[in-house]
């Protein structure tokens, strides 16, 4: 017997992924009973998704933009491009239903997250960024910080991108200006600039990585107040950078390979300078569609808080952990000295 | 005229190779300690 469902906002490499997350029989150790809908506005994506999935997911096109959600609607998951979810946000905050958006660009987290007054009145939670980075990122800063007494820093990277619009949003993002946190002030930079050589988990390992207009230090400082600074940097090659005014001739592919998000806190334990960092290495849309439809399953349980934040401050940080570990999305530690010199030296 | 010629291939063979060179770079020298280990049950809790 479905209760209640979660609707799924979009329907391309990121929206077919949650989909199919959301659809697992269990979820936080109970079975999953939540029913789903599928909206799009591409009728022939529609087609395709109705062939993989049959009739466990009820499929909406909206090619005309005036579509309508099921009153049994509780929970939406808006799985558009980046840029193009902040009206919907808004829209399904209105209409009464908690809201899981997976955007990464900066602005629009920026936009979202000035929601968060309407989202409290309404007695309803939008959370904000759950995917990749933001979203994992956020999830492993929030756990790696329960090892440190104080936290000083955060430093994310990220390497890959999920679907075409993601890869996209990836070179925009390191054409476009970085916001880090620095000494309790915004401070801007330009993308493509602070090259640094971060190592994810293998095979990926050493990678150099850029400033870019990144949404996850405007998600970690709420999360954070006594963080000195954050900042997040995007792997990229040599020729991204060279190639980087040129417009861009060859369409990124269908789904980018293999991913990962790095995550290094430093700060204090025990009166010593310490570090901590995690990781996870996962192919970006899967590792970003089983984050959203984890948050959302926990949204629609009933179990956040009102108002807009990101998963740092969402207060379920080991359940969705646990829970995204059983689906395969397993977070890994750097053990080694030399991380640890670095920290201490840096 | 023909001093210039010569400088200008030169400047444009010195350009070529530095980009080869900066594009087809070699990896970086990896840790030498440490590595990456996966958080077991407990260690999420």
């Amino acid at each position: 017997m479905t209760a209640q469902r979660i609707a799924v906002i979009g329907a391309g490499i990121l929206g077919a992924r949650i989909t199919r997350e959301l659809l697992g029989p269990r979820a936080f150790g109970r079975e999953q009973t939540v029913g789903v809908t599928t909206l799009s506005r591409r009728p022939d994506r529609l087609t395709v998704l109705r062939k993989s999935f049959g009739n466990e997911v009820q499929m909406l096109s909206d090619a005309t933009g005036s579509a309508r959600l099921d009153a049994d609607v509780t929970t939406v998951i808006v799985a558009r491009a980046a840029g193009e979810q902040l009206e919907v946000a808004r829209e399904q905050l209105m209409a009464g239903r908690d809201v899981i958006t997976t955007t990464d660009d900066a602005d629009e987290v920026r936009e979202l997250l000035e929601l968060g007054p309407l989202a409290e009145s309404l007695g309803r939670t939008l959370v904000v960024g759950a995917a990749l980075a933001p979203g994992l990122s956020c999830l492993l800063a929030s756990h790696a910080s329960e090892l440190l007494d104080r936290v000083d820093e955060i430093h994310i990277a990220r390497h890959g991108a999920a679907g075409p619009a993601c890869a996209a949003q990836r070179l925009r993002a390191l054409r476009g200006t970085a916001t880090d946190w620095r000494d309790g002030a915004w401070v801007k930079r330009p993308g493509f600039s602070g090259r640094e050589l971060c190592w994810f988990p293998d095979p990926i390992g050493a990678r150099d990585c850029y400033r870019a207009a990144l949404a996850d230090p405007l998600l970690l400082v709420p999360a954070f107040p006594e963080v000195i600074r954050v900042t997040a940097r995007l792997a990229a090659t040599r020729r991204d950078r060279a190639l980087a005014p040129f417009p861009v001739w060859f369409p990124a592919p269908t789904e980018g390979g293999i991913g990962a998000v790095r995550v290094e806190l430093r700060g204090e334990r025990d009166g010593r300078r310490e570090w901590v960092v995690y990781g996870v290495l996962d192919r970006p849309a899967v590792a970003a569609a089983a984050t959203a439809a984890v948050t959302a399953l926990w949204v629609a349980a009933g179990g956040a808080a009102t108002g807009a934040s990101g998963l740092a401050a969402l207060g379920a940080t080991s359940e969705l952990l646990v829970e995204l570990a059983l689906r395969g999305v397993r977070a890994a530690v750097f053990e080694g000295s030399q991380g640890s010199l670095a920290a201490q030296n840096g | 005229m023909r001093g210039l010629q010569r400088a200008v291939l030169a400047l444009g063979l010195g350009l070529l190779v530095s980009m080869v060179v900066r594009f087809l770079g070699g990896d970086a020298t990896p840790p030498s300690t440490g590595g990456w280990r996966e958080l077991e049950g407990p260690e999420l809790r």
